[in-house]
């Protein structure tokens, strides 16, 4: 009995000397906070490069000297384990730091959900790098800012590409049913698909951790008919669906959203197989404006490679959009950073030109069609919307 | 819908149920001796495949050489874990095995995600597996036939060697009544170690087959596979390895067959299914397909 | 010792907690408010659990459907009415008008886990041993798989989010009173000896004229019933619930409190749930400043190995040891090897 209870004592002794750990210090940082998912799932492969990016941008405004008279930005990476209860304790534990200025990050609308409304109800801004429901900042409030498109957008831009350019009237759908992104992404695509005339031949539904798809591959050979698949997938699932078709022997083009955007669509289906793919994601690549090459330059430097995909990207803009929204409030207080977010006009983003219009939280920016040839991925169009 | 169609659905389930009987054997094997139902047999199809992805890109071993070595790998491991984690505990309630074996399974993960980050990252397989074989009005993948063929003959040696060696004797007399075995002097250890090490290597194997068909591979993706073969060990009766074979199948061509023959709307429901039809075949027959209806030893 | 002074002494350690409730509800900041509201309900989940797995032995790994069941009512009962046929389009008239007070909300969430787990139980609970773990487990895919695709009553994989956060310590902590006081009261009531009868020797228990089922399916359903109630509690401490909330990884972890706190130990599986939940979340600055993602999943997992391995019964086997007294000893001498004997056999 003694010796248990000593060791539960130096347990509790153990966790009280953990949790006391004393934050590091320097000359009145700059503190935010980033949430992604780091450990677990297959959002780990665009959460992790949009952190990356995230840090490269404050690496650089450090290096320059930092921001309201050199003061340093200060990042601290939560990992939110692919797990919705760790995003909001996550961001609970944020807005408890003392001198929080602004959160960033998530690039999945679910996560994007559970954790932005805690800053929210502190009035503590927070941008998502990647979580491209347009209605979020409708759902959670004002301190609610995207450094990105609305899936609107990205699915408009490409149910117009098929129907107009690639001449496709017909298509089957498959939508991955467990993801708030992939049955918002499906849904905005069939309204303008329809819309301009095309047919929607069949709805076929799946969930993320499913591996085998041979049942919704026989369907899709089954309807003869049909010109094209739109597959709204997450990263977890794309590049698997892409080999299960093309080793079907169907060679049918595959349209997809930036979920697409990692390399899992080539390397799991291998050269041979990844073809034929279009998939819209944030434009950077076919930009050759000045931030682009900044951040192409700078990425490569910091992490040996060049950027993984356009969620590094997006991580860099939201980070510079925060910083770009300290700089013109002048100061660190809650309430003038969102009034000066919430008047971004013009900011030079990687992605293209940030502005919140007309009170939305949403910035209206091009779209990149991409298309996959042979494992190669390469733009074929910048689409920017009207508007 | 048409007959080939319906043919082409039973081959996928055959495929997926290969897999799933793999698994499954170990768990059965396991469970027979040491009344252990050991969570961490999904971790080791994860390291089937990143032994394999090791052995053949980053040491260059030709394909066949390279599937002897995650045999021996996943063996081995299987050996280490049950010396470190279950023999110390041996003779302690079920539920404490049960327990010890998802510690190692999520600390096998952790290690995963540590050392080789939790981004899922393809799987390369020759090119000779990914061609096509026409068979009739279907077309089959060559990986697609392998993972049939070898599943079915390394399941045909296994049934072999539990019959007729001294060590296949030795297990089942083990299995039979642990206590007698051992005062007829089988040495315990051994054949528990044994086992360990047949089950492991299969499913290692299983691990290495999952690769090289769905080609993503993440130091979690044992976890659904482990699963669900622990499903499909149940449903054949836990403890019987003709069991486990039946029970991979039976699930495999359920899932195939359920979300393939009704309509689209319902390939949401997958898993909903798979669950209903386990409960539904364990409430007719309580003790599996082929388990013996045995009171539970503690 | 006389049950009268037990209950004092219950009684005495209630308001002492409810003073640190107090205080803690005043000084400490929303995150470390809400890591103290999961321990809480934790310790409900875990101790909830004790009664099916460790007093009646039954392996059940059913609790996150039926959290996600109670969640998922209570959610929709304290919803607002205006916002609900926007949400949630396919609800009938009579729910969708329908809103409750958070404490009714609550119940009617536990009720709900409660009668899913009488229609399953019934036919479910004559599975024996793993077979039963299955069965149970197979519960979470298809209570998870229809709370997915039934979009019109529960908003698919969205899940209802912003949700009004009603949860606060005092909730928490009075369902957790409330539920450690019930599991008491069972276990020392004959009703409790019976469901200890069964755990042991089945065989016996039933030739005593112990009626099994219907024991066995009290055991489950009031075990569902706190699990419903936890679902209600977690879901407005996050602000909101979706089909993935509660996974079945999730019904291992609170196995694993329950087992290593010593199946049937309620003080166990209480102590074990909540220095769990505290460890996990006080590693989690560790493995950021270290940038070792999953270093804080890999030392739980080792420290339940060696626990296991030095004390396979769990910490506490079936015992409650007299924490009070335990306390009390502290300053003093080295219990004799007596009194810690007798403390076992409480």
């Amino acid at each position: 009995m003694r010796t248990m209870l000593s060791r539960v004592m130096a347990a509790v002794a153990a966790v009280g000397l953990v949790a006391s750990v004393p934050q590091a210090r320097a000359a009145d940082p700059i503190k935010i906070v980033a949430l992604y998912n780091l450990s677990a799932g297959g959002l780990a492969s665009i959460d992790g490069p949009s952190l990356n990016g995230a840090k490269l941008k404050a690496k650089e405004i450090n290096d320059a000297g930092g921001l309201l008279g050199g003061r340093m930005i200060e990042i601290t990476a939560i990992d939110t384990k692919n797990d919705l209860k760790e995003a909001a304790t996550g961001a609970k534990r944020a807005v408890s730091m003392a001198g929080l200025v602004a959160g960033i990050g998530h690039s999945d609308t679910t996560f994007a959900l559970a954790s932005a409304p805690l800053f929210q109800a502190q009035g503590i801004p927070f941008v998502t790098s990647g979580a491209t429901a347009p209605e979020l900042p409708d759902m959670v409030g004002d301190q609610m800012f995207m450094a990105c498109f609305g899936d609107d957008v990205q699915a408009h831009a490409m149910a117009e590409y098929a129907y107009n350019t690639l001449g496709v009237h017909t298509v089957v759908m498959w939508t991955d049913n467990a993801m708030d992104y992939t049955k918002g992404l499906s849904k905005f695509f069939q309204d303008r698909f329809t819309q301009l005339g095309g047919k929607v031949l069949l709805n076929d539904v799946y969930m993320t951790e499913d591996k085998d798809f041979s049942a919704l591959v026989s369907r899709l050979k089954a309807n003869a008919d049909a010109q094209a698949v739109f597959a709204s997938s997450g990263p977890d699932t794309a590049g698997i669906i892409i080999k299960q078709i093309r080793e079907a022997g169907i060679n049918l083009p595959i349209l997809g959203g930036d979920g697409y955007d990692t390399d899992l669509i080539s390397t799991v289906p291998g050269p041979d197989l990844s073809n034929n793919v279009y998939f819209t994601t944030h434009a950077y690549v076919g930009l050759d404006t000045g931030p682009a090459n900044v951040f192409r330059t700078g990425y490569q430097k910091a992490y040996g490679g060049p950027p993984e995909n356009a969620f590094a990207a997006l991580g860099y803009d939201a980070m510079g959009l925060v910083a770009d929204a300290i700089k013109r409030a002048g100061s660190t207080d809650h309430t003038a950073v969102t009034k000066a977010l919430a008047e971004t006009s013009g900011y030079e983003a990687v992605t293209g030109n940030i502005a919140f219009k007309n009170g939305s939280h949403v910035p209206s920016k091009p779209v990149a069609v991409m298309y996959v040839d042979h494992g190669k991925v390469n733009l074929k169009t910048t689409v920017t919307p009207k508007s | 819908m048409t007959g080939a169609y319906i043919l082409e659905q039973i081959v996928n389930g055959i495929i997926l149920g290969s897999m799933y009987a793999l698994i499954a054997i170990g768990f059965s094997l396991i469970y027979g001796i040491v009344r252990l139902i050991n969570f961490a047999h999904g971790d080791i199809v994860t390291i089937g495949s990143f032994t394999m992805l090791a052995s053949a890109v980053a040491l260059n071993l030709p394909f066949p050489l390279a599937i002897l070595v995650v045999l021996a790998v996943g063996g081995a491991t299987g050996m280490l874990i049950e010396r470190i984690a279950f023999r110390p505990m041996r003779g302690a309630p079920q539920v404490t095995g049960f327990i010890a074996s998802l510690a190692v399974a999520i600390m096998i993960e952790n290690l995963g995600i540590m050392t080789l980050t939790a981004q899922p990252r393809n799987f390369i397989v020759p090119a000779y597996l990914s061609k096509f074989i026409a068979m009739g009005p279907l077309s089959v993948r060559a990986i697609d036939l392998a993972i049939v063929i070898l599943s079915v003959l390394l399941m045909a040696a296994l049934v072999m060697f539990v019959r007729f060696t001294r060590t296949g004797m030795a297990m089942r007399a083990t299995a039979e009544n642990y206590n007698v075995a051992r005062l007829m002097g089988i040495n315990i250890d051994r054949t528990i170690a044994v086992a360990f090490a047949i089950g492991s290597a299969l499913a290692a194997i299983a691990g290495l087959m999952w690769g090289s068909k769905y080609s993503q591979i993440s130091p979690l993706m044992g976890l659904i596979p482990g699963l669900k073969a622990f499903v499909a060990a149940v449903i054949g009766g836990v403890g019987s390895i003709s069991g486990a074979m039946l029970g991979g199948y039976v699930l495999g061509l359920a899932e195939v067959l359920l979300v393939g023959l009704l309509p689209p709307e319902y390939s949401g429901y997958r898993n909903v299914f798979v669950f209903a039809v386990l409960i539904v075949i364990l409430l007719v027959m309580p003790n599996g397909l082929l388990g013996r209806s045995t009171e539970e030893r503690a | 010792m006389a049950s009268g002074s037990k209950l004092l002494a219950f009684l005495v350690a209630a308001l002492v907690g409810a003073v640190l409730v107090y205080g803690a509800s005043a000084t400490l900041d929303a995150y470390l408010l809400s890591i103290i509201a999961f321990v809480g309900i934790n310790v409900i989940l875990a101790v909830s659990l004790n009664i099916t797995n460790g007093f009646t032995g039954l392996f059940s790994l059913g609790h996150p459907a039926f959290m996600t069941i109670g969640g998922y009512v209570t959610a929709i009962m304290s919803l607002e009415p205006k916002r609900k046929p926007f949400l949630l389009p396919d609800l009938p008239a009579w729910l969708a008008t329908s809103h409750l007070p958070f404490l009714l909300a609550l119940i009617t969430g536990g009720l709900a886990a409660t009668l899913v787990a009488l229609v399953v139980g019934f036919p479910v609970l004559r599975l024996r041993g793993h077979y039963l773990a299955v069965a149970t487990l197979g519960l979470i895919f298809i209570v998870q798989g229809l709370a997915v695709n039934l979009d019109g009553y529960t908003r698919g994989a969205l899940g209802l989010n912003g949700l009004p956060e009603l949860t606060n310590l005092w909730w928490v902590y009075g369902w957790m009173l409330l539920t450690l006081y019930v599991c008491w009261k069972l276990k020392h009531s004959s009703l409790g000896r019976t469901m200890l009868a069964i755990r042991e020797n089945e065989l016996a228990a039933a030739c005593l004229g112990v009626r099994i089922t219907r024991t066995r399916i009290f055991s489950f359903a009031l075990g569902a019933f706190f699990a419903g109630v936890a679902g209600g509690l977690w879901a407005h401490l996050v602000t909101l619930i979706t089909p993935s909330s509660f996974s079945f990884l999730f019904a291992f972890q609170l196995v694993v409190m329950v087992v290593l706190g010593g199946s049937g130990s309620i003080t166990g599986a209480a102590l074990v749930g909540a220095l769990l939940t505290i460890a996990t979340e006080a590693l989690h600055p560790v493995e950021e400043a270290m940038g070792f993602f999953g270093a804080s999943q890999l030392l739980m997992a080792l420290a339940v190995l060696l626990v296991l391995v030095f004390r396979p019964k769990g910490l506490f086997g079936m015992a409650e040891p007299d924490l009070l007294a335990w306390i009390g000893k502290l300053p003093g001498r080295q219990p004799t090897r007596s009194g810690s004997k007798r403390q076992r056999e409480v």
